[in-house]
C-alpha cells in the first residue's frame, strides 16, 4: 500500500516537474545560442540612412573606450586620494604635542591623582589594574558584556542552522524525493577530521598545556600586583583550551567545557561583577562605609574587589575566545 | 669586557641567521621550501640572540627567564612548522607538480598526512 502510494506520488511529482516520459512526436525546439557575457552584439540598422543620435554615438564611444578610461581614472584617483590622506595625516602628526612633555594636555590633574593616590585608594600595586578595575570598572564591565554578547549571538546564529540541519535529517523520505530533482548531495557537515596520531603535536601539547594553564592562572590572579590581568590571562587560558582541542579533539574538551558550562560560568561571572561593583559604587557615591577591606599593598589578598573582578573577566574572556574558535571551526561548542 | 664581546658576537650571529631566513622566505617559491627556511633559521637565530642576551645579562633571574623563553621557542617552533607543513600537504591539490613525494607508506599513495 505504502509502496503504491509512493509510486503514484513519484509519477505525479515527475509530471509536475516536467521529467515524465515524453510523447514520441514531441518537437523539441533547438536551444538558442547562449548570451556570452562581455561580447559586443552587432547593431541592427533599421534603415539605410540611419542617423546616429548624439546619445547613441556617446554610447558607442563609451563601449569602446569606457573601460580604458575608467581604469586610468581609477588609478589616478587612488593615487590622488593616497597623497591627500598621507599628507593630511603627516600634517596632523606634526601638530601633535611632543611625547612625554610636561606641558602636554594629557598631563593633567587626573594623572596626578591616579599616580599619587591610586595606591591607597584602590589598594592595588599595579596602577593600571586599579584604574581599569576600580576607577573605571563600569567600562571594563561593558567590555566583558560586549564579548559575552558577541559569543552568545554567534552561538544563537550557528545553533539555529544546526537545529535546521537536525530537522532535515529527521525526514529522510521527503529529502529523498527532493534530491532526485535538485541533484543535491547530502548537506556537508563541515566537520574537521582530527587525526589523533599526530605524535609531534601530542607530545608538545602534553608538555606545554599545563605550563600555559599555570601561566594564565598566575597572570589572572596577580593582576593587581604585576602587569597582566583578566583580559590577558583569559587569552592565555583560551590558547591552552584551543591547543587541547586541536591536539586531543574537540570531544575531549567538550567533557569539561561545553556550551552549558560556558553560558553558566560567563553569566555568573558577569552577574558577580555587576553586583559587587554596583555595591562598591553605591557605597562610595553615598559616603557609606564599605565592608570590602583594602588590604596591605603588595599582598596577594589586597586591592579590594580587583582580584575577584579579575577572575570574572578572565573566565569570560577565556570562554569567549575558545568559544569563537570552536564555533567557527566546528560549528558547536 | 669579554662578556660583552661574546654576547655581541652571539647576537650578531643570530641576526645574520635571521636575515638569511628573511631573504630565503622571499627567494623560495613554494610553501614547503619557505617553511624549511623559516623554521630552521628562526629556531637557530632565536637561540643565538637569546643566548647572547643571557651572556650579556649574567647569571640572574632575568637570564633564567630568557632560558625559559628558549625552551618554549624550541618546543613550539618545530611543532608549529610541522602543523603548517601538514596543512599544506593536506590541502594543496597540485603538490605532485612542485615536489617529489617521499613514499613513506610503501603503497605509492598518500591519502592524508
Amino acid at each position: 500500500m505504502n509502496e503504491e502510494l509512493r509510486r503514484i506520488w513519484k509519477s505525479f511529482f515527475d509530471w509536475v516537474m516536467g521529467n515524465g516520459p515524453r510523447p514520441e512526436n514531441e518537437v523539441i525546439p533547438p536551444e538558442p545560442p547562449p548570451d556570452l557575457p562581455f561580447t559586443r552584439k552587432p547593431k541592427d540598422k533599421y534603415s539605410r540612412f540611419h542617423e546616429a543620435t548624439l546619445k547613441e554615438r556617446y554610447n558607442q564611444w563609451l563601449e569602446i573606450h569606457g573601460l580604458h578610461l575608467f581604469s586610468v581614472l581609477y588609478a589616478g584617483l587612488s593615487v590622488l586620494t593616497c597623497i591627500v590622506i598621507v599628507s593630511l595625516l603627516l600634517a596632523t602628526v606634526a601638530e601633535l604635542p611632543p611625547f612625554g612633555h610636561e606641558r602636554n594636555p594629557a598631563n593633567n590633574e587626573v594623572i596626578r591623582r591616579y599616580v599619587e593616590h591610586g595606591g591607597h585608594e584602590t589598594g592595588a600595586q599595579n596602577i593600571v589594574a586599579g584604574l581599569i578595575l576600580d576607577y573605571r570598572a563600569f567600562d571594563t564591565f561593558g567590555e566583558s558584556a560586549v564579548l559575552f554578547t558577541a559569543a552568545v549571538s554567534v552561538l544563537m546564529l550557528l545553533g539555529a542552522s544546526r537545529r535546521n540541519r537536525a530537522e532535515s535529517e529527521l525526514q529522510p523520505h521527503t529529502y529523498e524525493i527532493g534530491r532526485n530533482f535538485l541533484q543535491r548531495g547530502p548537506p556537508s557537515l563541515g566537520h574537521h577530521v582530527f587525526r589523533r596520531d599526530d605524535t609531534i603535536l601530542h607530545s608538545v601539547a602534553n608538555l606545554s598545556i599545563p605550563v600555559i594553564l599555570m601561566m594564565g592562572c598566575v597572570v589572572v590572579i596577580n593582576g593587581h600586583l604585576s602587569p597582566g590581568g583578566g583580559f590577558s590571562g583569559g587569552a592565555i587560558l583560551s590558547t591552552a583550551l584551543i591547543l587541547a582541542a586541536n591536539a586531543y579533539g574537540f570531544e575531549r574538551v567538550h567533557e569539561f567545557f561545553n556550551e552549558r558550562t560556558f553560558i553558566i560560568s560567563s553569566s555568573t561571572a558577569l552577574m558577580i561583577y555587576a553586583l559587587s561593583k554596583g555595591y562598591s559604587f553605591f557605597t562610595g557615591a553615598n559616603h557609606i562605609h564599605s565592608i570590602i577591606p583594602k588590604g596591605t599593598i603588595g599582598n596577594i589578598l589586597s586591592g579590594g574587589l580587583i582580584l575577584p573582578l579579575n577572575l570574572c573577566v578572565g573566565l569570560i574572556v577565556a570562554g569567549t575566545l575558545y568559544g569563537f574558535y570552536a564555533l567557527f571551526s566546528e560549528g558547536d561548542m | 669586557m669579554i662578556r660583552v664581546i661574546i654576547g655581541g658576537v652571539l647576537i650578531f650571529a643570530g641576526l645574520f641567521v635571521l636575515g638569511i631566513a628573511t631573504i630565503g622566505i622571499f627567494r623560495f617559491s613554494t610553501m614547503l621550501n619557505r617553511i624549511h627556511v623559516a623554521a630552521k633559521c628562526d629556531t637557530l637565530g632565536a637561540l643565538l640572540v637569546l643566548s647572547g642576551l643571557i651572556v650579556l645579562s649574567g647569571f640572574n633571574v632575568f637570564s633564567l627567564k630568557l632560558a625559559l623563553v628558549i625552551v618554549f621557542l624550541w618546543l613550539c617552533n618545530p611543532a608549529a612548522s610541522h602543523l603548517v607543513a601538514r596543512a599544506e600537504v593536506k590541502t594543496n591539490p597540485n603538490l605532485e607538480q612542485i615536489c617529489d613525494f617521499l613514499d613513506m607508506t610503501g603503497e605509492g599513495e598518500i591519502k592524508e598526512c
